[in-house]
């Protein structure tokens, strides 16, 4: 096996590019994920959220043959599929395990359905590819312009909002109050803050980031839809949050850790592979998540203190109401 | 609030209850507007186009316009127009064991004369074979039982072919393959295609990938990209998802490849060479027929090979020809001639390296 291929200059390349596109769509779902949980809500319909927004982004883009369009109806899908987890949990104030469950169960159904009555018996519709964008001089910085600086607009438009989410958590009014949510409903109750509506709006985020995620999956990379095509990411995205102790920088890291070992594992085996399989495939499918566990295992062990917000998970009811 | 208190787990159970019910709904559609539930829509419907026509049910594990998926789907329907079947579809079925066998028991206890589950599904389809011995069943896999027959799948034979030409059209001498799943169709096809690539041109090194996954497109595009940074520039692909992702991988870099099962040269008429056409309208119409016939059982092993028209390498015409040397395409074709006499056998293998 010639490791030079892999960790040679072009290979390095190679894999980082490859890295970025498998974690991208992962990663801003996970961030949503973070500010729907800093706000107390375990939202499970993660994937569910993805994946009605790579089927919004994809017809948008197909009927209007524009990528922008696409991506709109793609965020948009997203943060209509946080609604109705917020309707459900925060409005209705139901069981949010279920919740996020039956929406993933509902968006598999009928984004399989939808496009099936689309396109059910034709061949595979495509959406027009976007061309990649390389920035002037970055992009000619050797190794580093090539995978960071000469990817698809879309790309930069998610690490770009991927950074205004951290900052919107992390270093805002509107934050602060997400994470009081979180962790101290009641208190923050008693300091005048809407508990439900800023529940409600961190759902809508978290929609609109799953949705964004899809959108960077169907638009850019694979141009086209098909039925489960998210393959799990938004589960994973889940688990990464717990990984990234709900910090926004610590799970963007996770994530695309996870990422660049996704793709190490599927380039040694494109580079390794001979038509025999000596050494089991399956056990280089698990190598993401046996590093991701390592990692989560140690963290947990070195940690002080557990990071998770307190209030995840449990319906809030204002106390003067009984 | 009390009254919002109360209002709310119904509220929850009956969003719950409203998704079930979508959700039985959408598992089944498919141009017929069918629906898999099971004894509602049981034995007592008479919607028949002919007092003779076999109650027909096909169950896939994709969409229907997924290039596996499509070719079975396409293959029922035309059955359904000549009056052969009474057509019932579930398109995107659970894969997994357990979903997958309750679609088919649902189709079994509704009074159906035949359930083809088109995927690799003995598991899940001996056991409903078993409660239900008079119900005709077809899937995938090793051994036939009573009742429940098999598709062959003779793909390698195209593939051998379409590796030939491969092994003629590679610039760089590495040619590569990428399958969702190591199961028997895929490494007999992959081991075929390099078989026949070496065969034109002894120097060929194969790479190939099963990526453990039959759905993840994006996986399966950058294990091609990956591929073809290794040199290689003949790609094959075995699964819906490896075929899609192939599509945009050898676009990308303007590589050639092959497509899978469906006629693909449309998604990418400059790079798609050919595609490896499975036809499943022979098996189909013979199990139909067979079941008519009260012939079905014991069930067999259905075989249409590359000369009875199970499968054939169909080529693109808008592929450059100058890019296959004819010297290579002459020879092909002679040994297509010599698979369909039965002079030459392309060597099946399933699993292992087959030396």
């Amino acid at each position: 096996m010639d490791w030079s291929a892999i960790f040679g200059g072009s290979g390095l390349t190679v894999l980082f590019s490859s890295a970025i596109l498998l974690a991208m769509p992962t990663a801003l779902a996970a961030l949503g994920e973070t500010v729907a949980e800093r706000a107390g809500v375990l939202n499970l319909g993660l994937e569910g959220m993805m994946l009605s927004g790579a089927m919004g982004a994809f017809l948008g883009a197909y009927y209007t043959d524009s990528p922008v369009v696409g991506a709109l109806c793609g965020v948009t899908v997203g943060v209509l599929v946080g609604a109705l987890m917020a309707f459900l949990s925060v409005t209705l104030k139901t069981e949010q395990v279920i919740n996020g469950i039956a929406i993933v169960l509902f968006a598999q159904g009928i984004t399989a359905f939808l496009f099936e009555k689309l396109f059910g018996g034709s061949e595979q519709p495509t959406i027009p590819d976007i061309p990649d964008l390389k920035i002037p001089l970055l992009g000619d910085i050797p190794g580093v312009g090539k995978v960071l600086f000469d990817q698809n607009a879309l790309l930069y438009a998610s690490g770009v909002i991927a950074v205004g989410v951290w900052l919107l958590l992390m270093r805002t009014r509107f934050g602060l109050s997400i994470r009081a949510v979180g962790e101290s409903p009641q208190a923050a109750d008693a300091a005048a803050v809407n508990v439900s509506r800023i529940r409600w709006r961190a759902l809508l985020i978290c929609g609109g980031m799953a949705g964004l995620g899809g959108t960077v999956l169907v638009i850019g990379n694979l141009n086209l839809f098909q039925p489960n095509v998210t393959a799990g990411r938004g589960w994973v995205a889940i688990a990464l949050v717990i990984f990234g102790r709900w910090n926004p920088l610590l799970v963007f890291g996770g994530t695309f850790l996870f990422g660049f070992t996704d793709a190490l594992q599927v380039q040694v085996r494109a580079v390794s592979g001979g038509t025999s399989t000596d050494v089991p495939y399956e056990l280089f499918q698990a190598l993401p998540y046996l590093i991701t566990l390592a990692v989560l295992v140690i963290a947990t062990v070195f940690a002080r203190r557990s990071a998770q917000p307190s209030a995840l998970g449990i319906p809030f009811r204002k106390e003067a109401s009984r | 609030m009390r009254r919002a208190r109360l209002r709310a787990p119904v509220a929850g159970l009956s969003v719950i209850a409203v998704v079930v019910v979508v959700l039985s709904a959408c598992g089944s559609s498919g141009g017929d507007g069918t629906t898999a539930s099971g004894a509602s829509t049981g034995a007592g419907t008479t919607a028949s186009s002919s007092e003779k026509a076999v109650k027909m049910a096909l169950v896939l594990p994709c969409g229907s316009s997924d290039p596996w998926c499509n070719q079975g789907y396409n293959a029922a329907q035309k059955l359904k127009s000549e009056g052969a079947v009474d057509l019932r579809v579930t398109t995107s079925a659970p894969q997994d064991t357990a979903g997958a066998s309750q679609v088919i028991r649902q189709y079994a206890q509704s009074g159906e004369d035949l359930v083809i589950a088109y995927s690799t599904w003995p598991d899940a389809t001996n056991p409903v074979g078993e409660k239900f011995p008079d119900v005709n069943f077809a899937t995938f896999g090793i051994k036939p039982t009573k009742n429940v027959a098999l598709f062959d799948e003779p793909i390698y034979q195209g593939a051998y072919l379409a590796g030939m030409l491969a092994g003629g059209i590679t610039k760089s001498n590495v040619i590569s393959g990428a399958a969702g799943q190591d199961v028997p169709l895929c490494h007999a096809e992959m081991q075929a295609f390099e078989a026949g690539a070496k065969r034109t041109n002894p120097k060929v090194k194969q790479l190939t990938t099963y990526l453990g996954d039959w759905n993840d497109v994006a996986k399966s595009q950058q294990a091609i990209n990956g591929q073809i940074s290794q040199g290689s520039d003949v790609v094959l692909a075995c699964g819906g998802a490896q075929a899609n992702g192939m599509i945009q991988a050898i676009k990308q870099h303007n590589v050639s490849g092959f497509g899978y099962v469906s006629d693909q040269s449309s998604s990418a008429p400059k790079n798609i060479v050919g595609t490896v056409i499975y036809d499943p309208y022979p098996y189909l119409k013979k199990m139909a027929e067979d079941t008519t016939a009260g012939t079905f059982q014991p069930a067999k092993t259905y075989s249409f090979g590359l000369k009875e028209g199970g499968v054939k390498l169909q080529l693109n015409p808008q592929y450059s020809a100058a890019e296959i040397p004819p010297k290579v395409k002459t020879e092909m074709e002679k040994v297509q001639q010599e698979i369909m006499d039965g002079s030459f056998e392309v060597p099946y293998v399933p699993t292992g390296n087959g030396s």
